[in-house]
């Protein structure tokens, strides 16, 4: 019914360090904040290696040195636990102004990996969720984590989808604060997979759940630093 | 809302901060961090603390500009969705005088006090002011079974103490226009009087308030539950728009609202119930919640499908009473209690033949705007057959008014446990709910309304996994 909300998606192939994405999305929020009418957005992207963690994290989560990591760590304004981004997973922003969309942070979470499971259905992958664990696992391997923040009802920050990604980096730490269940990829069940064929998948799976006609950004919608 | 300390006449006015309900499956909330200190300046607008739950963190806002008081729950702790947990002072110099009267949890004496370092007024005789209040401003869907909404439930009118409750502003404005506060009903958190209710009461013309204080949907409150089982909250007693011996202007809501159900007086109604098992429909709801799909939904869905095969249910009487109109969609309308009084009835176009998922979450968007006052008219005036649904409240049976311009409106009451007698004398136990149909004689009959609510009953009762086809 009614025709499907506008909204904006910014897609991005090559990698990109995690502030210049953060800065992106707190542009994005802005505008909605100055006008909730305007359209949502989303973004696409894959991260250059780096650890974020949420505002409410545990630092005993981090099995490195926090004065000598790795890579980045950047603590960020959202919910959830450390995570790990890297290329070869896909990264999913959207900038939404949920009172579009139910007004219930729950039931968007809920949203978004019913986003990633049509996602694996289409691929012929049985993914699910997990009781009390927010994220999509696939036997019993977590292939997708999902931690968003919001202000006036206007999202940030969203899911990450490991595609192809090496797993390696997140034995460095306690992904989402759970010890005892193992990160997974998608190549693991459908080796010929790419982030590059997954990526139309994910925007399409996301339109459909979220009601959106995604559209390029017009000249005056441009980022900066994007 | 304003809290009057004693001490002197003076009023102090304080702003309450409320956990907010970031989810209507949410019943209480993580305090993450403050981002502001007691003593620190709030502009309107400005993100005070950040409130947690499950993987989603919210930023909560003040609404006033003034200053952070107290802080009544401390980062890492724990509050029920619509506690207080922090107030917000319009001056500087208030700060102290909130700190030294040192509350006595003014807002929730059902749980334990804070930190004993926090304030705390020893307010009114506790009676003066409602506890526990939810995020105020917001509708009461009658609509959803889902979610039982305890929290939604306005306080009372301010001021059971006697005194009157009004924002600065209002009281200032009541002043120079001559308006008498006594006589006012405010629109505010706890009946609080707002600039807005004196500028009404003169006839100018007023702007909607933003939700106020943290307020989240405010259908807020335990999930779960499913009809009926009313999950208890702090709820206050009963809504009462004024006071005892009072006399309360209908707002500009209900005088609209108050037309059309005198017009509903000249139209020859007359009744029809049915009693439906839900068994089924309640394991198929359990099935789909998770995708989102409400209980308001369903039935709407389930009522949208079956008004398609009997095209003389969703038919009404023309305008000028000569005809029989036959409308060209199906659009099911969904009454929706506002909070402030009145209702609305927001549209689900098309519910034939719009698929369920998207109806639930065209449901949602659609009580999320009416809660923010932004619904356009043709959201709310296109309805062809409306639903109102008390089973929320445990309610078994009750009849509603038909809205003028459509042929029937369906009533659904609570669904619940019932010994049920089968044909050949089995004793078995089943859910069933009550509905009851209210319909405009000139253009339904007995017979037609009997049929509809047979097919509603069997889809329900046999089907209602079709419903998601």
């Amino acid at each position: 019914m009614g025709p499907r909300l506008d909204a904006i998606l910014f897609a991005r192939a090559e990698p990109l360090a995690f502030e210049r994405a953060w800065q992106a999305q707190q542009q994005l929020q802005q505008r909605l904040f100055r006008d909730p009418t305007g359209p949502d957005a989303l973004m696409l992207l894959e991260h250059e290696p780096c650890f974020t963690l949420g505002r409410g994290s545990n630092p005993g989560f981090l099995r490195f040195d926090p004065a000598d990591p790795p890579w980045p760590v950047h603590r960020i304004d959202r919910g959830g636990e450390v995570t790990h981004h890297l290329p070869g997973q896909l990264v999913l922003y959207p900038v939404l102004n949920l009172e579009r969309h139910g007004a219930d942070l729950h039931l968007y979470l809920r949203f978004l990996e019913q986003v990633v499971i049509d996602l694996l259905a289409g691929l012929g992958l049985a993914a699910g969720r997990l009781e009390g664990l927010t994220g999509v696992w696939l036997e019993g391997k977590k292939v997708a984590a999902i931690g968003v923040g919001a202000k006036r009802w206007i999202s940030q920050h969203g899911l990450a989808l490991n595609v192809s990604c090496p797993l390696e980096g997140f034995s460095q730490v306690v992904p989402c604060g759970i010890a005892d269940r193992p990160v997974g990829r998608l190549v693991d069940w459908r080796p010929e997979l790419s982030c590059a064929q997954v990526r139309p998948l994910l925007i399409e799976a996301f339109s459909r759940q979220f009601d959106l006609a995604l559209r390029p950004p017009q000249p005056h919608e441009a980022l900066e630093g994007w | 809302m304003t809290l009057l300390i004693p001490g002197g006449d003076r009023t102090l006015a304080t702003h309450e901060i409320f956990m907010p309900a970031l989810s209507s499956t949410m019943t209480e909330g993580k305090i993450v961090e403050w981002l502001k200190k007691p003593g620190d300046k709030v502009e309107r607008g400005e993100s005070v603390l950040v409130v947690e739950s499950d993987k989603a963190d919210m930023d909560v806002e003040s609404f006033n500009e003034g200053f952070l008081a107290a802080v009544l729950m401390p980062a890492g702790g724990t509050a029920p969705v619509g506690e207080t947990i922090a107030l917000i002072v319009e001056t500087e110099a208030e700060i102290a005088e909130v700190a030294a009267k040192a509350p006595a949890a003014p807002a929730a004496p059902a749980t334990p006090a804070p930190a004993p370092a926090a304030t705390a007024p020893a307010a009114q005789p506790a009676a003066a002011q409602p506890a526990v209040a939810p995020a105020p401003a917001a509708p009461v869907p009658v609509a959803a079974p889902a979610p039982v909404m305890a929290a939604a439930v306005s306080a009372p009118a301010s001021t059971a103490s006697g005194r009157v409750v009004a924002s600065p502003r209002a009281k200032k404005l009541a002043s120079q226009l001559g308006v008498a506060l006594e006589a006012l009903r405010g629109s505010g958190p706890h009946g609080r009087i707002q600039a807005e209710d004196v500028l009404a009461a003169t006839g100018q013309p007023i702007t909607v308030p933003r939700v106020a204080e943290g307020s989240g949907p405010a259908v807020a409150a335990a999930a779960a539950g499913g009809n009926g089982a009313a999950a208890s909250a702090p709820a206050p007693a009963g809504q009462a728009f004024g006071r005892p011996g009072e006399s309360v202007a209908f707002n500009t809501l209900q005088n609209a609202v108050n037309r059309n159900m005198v017009a509903s007086l000249a139209v020859p109604c007359f009744r029809v119930g049915y009693t439906i098992t839900t068994d089924k429909l309640d394991a198929f709801y359990k099935q789909v919640k998770g995708k989102g799909v409400t209980m308001t939904a369903l039935l709407a869905k389930a009522v949208g499908v079956t008004l398609a095969r009997h095209p003389q249910v969703n038919a009404g009487t023309s305008a000028d009473g000569s005809a029989m109109a036959y409308p060209a969609a199906v659009n099911v309308a969904v009454a929706v209690a506002m909070e402030d009084g009145g209702l609305i009835t927001p549209v689900l176009a098309n519910a034939d033949t719009t698929d369920l998922y998207s109806m639930a979450r065209n449901w949602a968007d659609l009580v999320a705007r009416s809660r923010t006052k932004q619904l356009q008219p043709e959201e709310y005036t296109t309805g062809t057959f409306t639903l109102s649904n008390l089973g929320m409240f445990g309610v078994d049976r009750f009849d509603a008014i038909l809205p003028p311009g459509t042929g029937a409106i369906l009533a659904v009451a609570a669904s619940r446990p019932t010994v049920v007698a089968g044909k050949d004398g089995s004793i078995s136990v089943k859910r069933q709910m009550q509905v009851n149909l209210t319909a405009d004689h000139r253009v339904i009959y007995g017979a037609q309304a009997a049929a509809f609510l047979k097919d509603l009953a069997q889809l329900i009762e046999t089907n209602p996994e079709s419903l998601a086809i």
